[in-house]
């Protein structure tokens, strides 16, 4: 078993970093604004070579880089896929990343095809049932890609659009369960807690989303927290999509709040990925951000 | 089979299911039995998800087909292929490979016969991109006069693949991506039924496409195989290496020399 993150500098109130995304990373890398870390996706420089690949390496000679995956399928009954390990591991071993992440979902599978079982791998964030057996899967998972990278990794909380009937715990049980038996991290993504408290809601669960909200926070082992997300997400009327394509919201800078006051200097990441807006938005929203964690922690 | 993986096949033939879910109920049922109230409208945000994810990521790898079939016959396609094959790994870089193949088996687009070509070349563009770096070693070059020809062999840039056609797929390409030739002068070549041959290569960061004859296609296929340099020469008919070294040379295309092993020699000459 690993210990989460056991050097986190938690002395530092202002870790705040942003998603690298593909339209800054020229003026970023000119510009080189005061933030804690950048974040990309971990798949999108799986390749052997090239530019994406060797601007990553010019960001990482700036700034402490955090991976994260959203491939790995971590609750998959079928397992790890071991050529997606083998790409993270040579990744991690060339940027040396200050975390590694993804989340606490599955893709991996198989779909019934004329010719029989077809392995699949869905590109999504599928919600696993919050069941003994799903912690069971995930947490062989989780255990195989740290053996396998030598580090631990920090395990993120989704935005769900469908519930398994088969849960017979709470997500935040869930998510302890599997960073005590691990020793992975958590990675809190607020916005996501907050958009399943307003689907629950859409599908007339009571109470306060905010309030639920802070019910889960408070239901996870703060010792555990190693990264929080904020984001955006989009009101459909009949469903609210964890899209990353806006300004995080009153509410979730309110349960944001909460958390900081619970997790402490938690590194936190801006997330931005449909609608990129101008560097500048991102960096005032890290900017915010940053405000808070001081006044929280003063 | 666990109930989890009993749980999560039914998801996923849920998300991949022809026809599309929202045309069509039989999706909601695959999973009905598994899941809460959210299911339904749930599922249609993974699908569209989907759709959405396949639209994008062939968009990147394929812009040249993309305006070929204009954006909405594109979406279409996008997401008829990422139902017929779906994607196996999570890096999405990799999906998108037949679709080549599956433009030239498609009824709908039998008029358009160039596409399955088409999609190659720009498949092999995408590709290349990503390729293993690879530095130019101009000193190799020496070998050429130190080394029998049967003994050595030509290092290729990264990414390289070449491409013969019945179609003037390098023009289509090129008139769509550099507005050179015309879609005019495309459309006499293809009229004519003038056929092309293409090679990519990675000059730098840059994907590179160029025409290139028949005979110089058979050259850089023989060193693709592992052939030796006499051997490469020998299949390739009309073929001035001495005209074309200098140019692939200052293009990148061709990186340097290196000595083949005694074994290689000895294949190379059975193959031949």
């Amino acid at each position: 078993m690993f210990c989460a993150d056991p050097d986190l500098p938690r002395a530092d109130l202002t870790q705040v970093g942003i998603g690298w995304r593909h339209p800054h990373y020229g003026e970023l890398l000119a510009t080189r604004p005061d933030l804690a870390f950048l974040e990309v996706h971990s798949e999108n420089f799986f390749a052997e070579g090239g530019a994406a690949l060797e601007v990553l390496r010019q960001g990482r000679a700036q700034y402490p880089v955090s991976l994260h995956g959203v491939g790995l399928s971590l609750g998959s009954a079928v397992g790890v896929d071991e050529w997606h390990l083998d790409q993270l591991q040579r990744l991690v071993a060339q940027i040396e990343p200050v975390r590694v992440s993804d989340h606490a979902c599955f893709a991996r599978g198989h779909i019934h095809a004329p010719g029989g079982l077809q392995p699949v791998h869905a590109s999504d964030l599928l919600p696993v049932p919050f069941s003994s057996e799903a912690l069971d899967v995930m947490c062989a998972n989780v255990q195989r890609v740290q053996d396998r990278l030598k580090r631990p990794i920090s395990v993120e909380n989704l935005s769900a659009y469908i519930a398994w009937q088969s849960s017979n715990m709470g997500e935040p049980e869930f998510l302890a369960s599997l960073a005590h038996r691990t020793g992975c991290g958590l990675l809190v993504d607020v916005n996501n807690i907050y958009v399943n408290a307003l689907n629950d809601r859409l599908q007339g669960v009571a109470g306060d989303p905010v309030q639920r909200c802070t019910d889960w926070l408070d239901a996870i082992p703060a010792a555990a927290v190693t990264e929080m997300h904020l984001a955006g997400h989009a009101d459909c009327g009949d469903i609210v999509i964890d899209d990353h394509g806006s300004r995080v919201c009153d509410p979730v800078w309110s349960v944001y709040r909460h958390a900081v006051s619970r997790f402490g200097a938690a590194p936190t990441l801006i997330e931005w990925d449909t609608d990129v807006p101008a560097l500048d938005v991102l960096l005032g929203e890290a900017a915010k951000s940053r405000q808070i964690c001081r006044e929280v922690l003063a | 089979m666990t109930a989890l993986a009993v749980e999560q096949q039914a998801l996923l033939d849920a998300l991949f299911t022809r026809p599309p879910v929202g045309s069509s109920e039989n999706a909601i049922n695959l999973i009905a039995a598994y899941t809460y109230y959210t299911g339904a409208r749930g599922q249609k945000v993974y699908i569209n998800n989907g759709f959405s994810l396949a639209e994008r990521t062939l968009l990147a790898a394929y812009p040249v087909m993309a305006q070929l079939l204009g954006e909405d016959s594109f979406a279409l396609l996008a997401r008829d292929f990422w139902l017929a094959h779906p994607p196996v790994r999570g890096d999405l870089a990799h999906w998108g490979a037949a679709l080549g193949d599956f433009v030239q088996h498609n009824a709908l687009l039998a008029g358009e016969p160039y596409l399955g070509d088409v999609a190659r070349v720009e498949w092999a563009l995408h590709r290349s991109a990503s390729a293993a770096d690879r530095d130019a070693q101009p000193a190799t070059f020496a070998l050429l006069s130190t080394v029998e020809p049967d003994a050595l062999t030509l290092q290729l840039a990264s990414g390289v693949f070449v491409l013969a056609s019945a179609y003037p797929v390098a023009s289509i390409i090129t008139a769509h991506l550099n507005n050179s030739p015309t879609l005019e002068e495309v459309g006499r070549k293809l009229r004519a039924g003038s056929g092309e041959c293409a090679v990519v290569w990675r000059q730098g960061f840059k994907p590179q496409m160029a025409p290139c004859t028949s005979a110089q296609a058979g050259f850089m296929q023989a060193l693709l195989s592992g052939a030796s340099l006499l051997s490469a020469l020998e299949r390739a008919d009309e073929f001035d290496f001495n005209q074309w070294l200098p140019v692939a040379v200052q293009c990148g295309l061709v990186l340097g020399a290196r000595p083949i092993d005694p074994t290689q020699r000895i294949s190379d000459h059975e193959s031949a």
